[in-house]
């Protein structure tokens, strides 16, 4: 009992996956820079690695501002609920072993519920600080929601038809056993589109719509200040955290790989990092090649490209299996 | 409790999020402060980052003299952004009024409207000027002395 509260309360739980998850903010920030021919952080800590974490303090110990016309109600509950939801998506992840935290049957289809969750306490969010341009905002994230959340699922469920399991402890378990990864074969389509899907889940360039900055201010969180903005850009984190993670695990055999027995757990974290980093340079490219589309755009493009590839890679699955 | 007063000010000073408000600037200051973030200058070395909302900054750099019109905008993002802040006046016309001193719509400086914390001169401001008074400014706060 005391063990499994330890497990999930530091490693491979919520201050290992924080503290990862800061971390691949730095890499983010970091490889931008370096994209565009810049430095990046670098002052904070040794190469600016302690970036995100000044960041975070600092919006900690700053004013605490609820603008009198908003909703309290949804202006308190909202930051709380959106890092939540996704550690309790993270848990699902296998991160030190070769299943999650939680692991169980039909885990996959509760984790992309809890990310659709996610973009609706987006729009609460948006909805609640009573300003015009939050409202825009909210708006365009939950018309992105329509938009790219059945490419998202159809590829995640394509490697779970061919896995023949819905969790992701059995995706991971299934690629084991064939001894190949997923994105060596028709899953290679799946994993594009879930790169494309991804990027739009976490409002990250080309889609941040929502929070374009030089047209709506800063989108749904425009209201936000201090503690509650901290834990908006902490749950971007980990946003950023989970969907490289479930890349990785679900299209690149996640954290198996060969193994001592003894350090088990540790070489496992170990392959599940260095897999999701790779997934989370792939987000860094993407974010630094393109330029931001229109709403319209996006939502055309989800319809017209995402959605056939994504029907077009289930009949392969089917047909292939 | 100096420990934690000495951290906190510290991941202030290595965190200084700015926002730029342009209060009828010939906006060649603008065109410069934003060098500053280009690769050139690359200002997110110190932690920088160019926020949208008041609401989100540390820094609030002004351009351009006040005019009349202006003022009472300024006045309000000034108020909307939380504590602690302060604030950059960028260019001699935000320091003084600079060309359009005496003129009947501007005020003889940002600091007549809000106060000001960091003044930087020239017509237009260098990039190396605002980062120099960046890095002035951001001494200051991790010293407690601002």
């Amino acid at each position: 009992m005391i063990w499994e509260i330890l497990e999930a309360a530091i490693f491979p739980g919520a201050l290992f996956i924080l503290a990862v998850s800061l971390f691949y903010e730095w890499i983010d920030r970091k490889f931008y820079a370096r994209l565009q021919n810049r430095v990046g952080p670098h002052l904070a800590g040794p190469f600016g690695i302690l970036q995100p974490i000044a960041d975070l303090i600092k919006l900690l110990s700053k004013e605490n501002i609820v603008p009198a016309a908003a909703d309290r109600f949804f202006f308190t509950f909202t930051p709380i609920m959106a890092p939540t939801l996704i550690l309790l998506a993270c848990m699902f992840l296998p991160i030190a072993g070769l299943s999650g935290l939680i692991s169980f049957e039909g885990d996959l289809i509760v984790l992309i519920a809890l990310l659709s969750i996610y973009t609706i306490i987006v729009y609460l969010a948006g909805e609640g600080s009573n300003n015009r341009l939050a409202s825009i905002g909210a708006t365009r994230a939950a018309l992105q929601l329509i938009g790219y959340e059945i490419p998202l699922t159809l590829a995640l469920l394509s490697a779970a038809i061919s896995a023949g399991s819905l969790s992701v402890a059995g995706v991971l378990e299934a690629q084991i056993e064939r001894g190949i990864w997923f994105i060596a074969g028709p899953q290679v389509i799946g994993f594009a589109i879930f790169v494309v899907a991804a990027q739009a889940e976490m409002e990250r360039v080309p889609f941040d719509i929502p929070e374009a900055e030089q047209e709506i201010v800063a989108g749904w969180e425009v209201e936000y200040t201090g503690a509650r903005l901290a834990l908006f850009r902490l749950s971007k984190d980990l946003e950023l955290f989970l969907l490289s993670g479930l890349g990785a695990t679900v299209f690149l055999g996640g954290s198996a790989g060969p193994v001592i027995s003894g350090l088990e757990p540790l070489l496992h974290a170990v392959y599940f990092i260095l897999k999701s980093a790779v997934v989370l340079l792939i987000f860094s490219i993407v974010r630094a090649v393109f330029a931001r589309l229109r709403i319209d755009q996006v939502i055309s493009f989800s319809w017209r490209w995402l959605m056939p590839l994504a029907i077009i890679l289930i009949i392969l699955t089917e047909v292939l299996a | 409790m100096g420990l934690v007063e000495k951290i906190v000010r510290k991941c202030r000073a290595r965190s200084p999020w700015i926002l730029l408000f342009d209060t009828g600037a010939c906006n060649a200051c603008d065109i410069e402060v934003a060098a500053c973030l280009t690769p050139r200058y690359d200002v997110e070395r110190f932690g920088v980052l160019l926020k949208g909302s008041p609401r989100h900054a540390d820094i609030l750099v002004v351009t351009g003299p006040v005019t009349r019109q202006a003022r009472d905008r300024i006045i309000r993002i000034y108020e909307q952004m939380p504590e602690p802040k302060y604030v950059v006046a960028a260019g001699t016309c935000a320091t003084s009024g600079g060309a359009y001193w005496g003129c009947y719509n501007t005020y003889p400086g940002l600091d007549s409207v809000i106060p000001v914390h960091a003044y930087v001169s020239g017509c237009p401001v260098k990039p190396e000027a605002v980062l120099k008074a960046i890095s002035i400014l951001v001494e200051k706060i991790e010293k407690g002395e601002v």
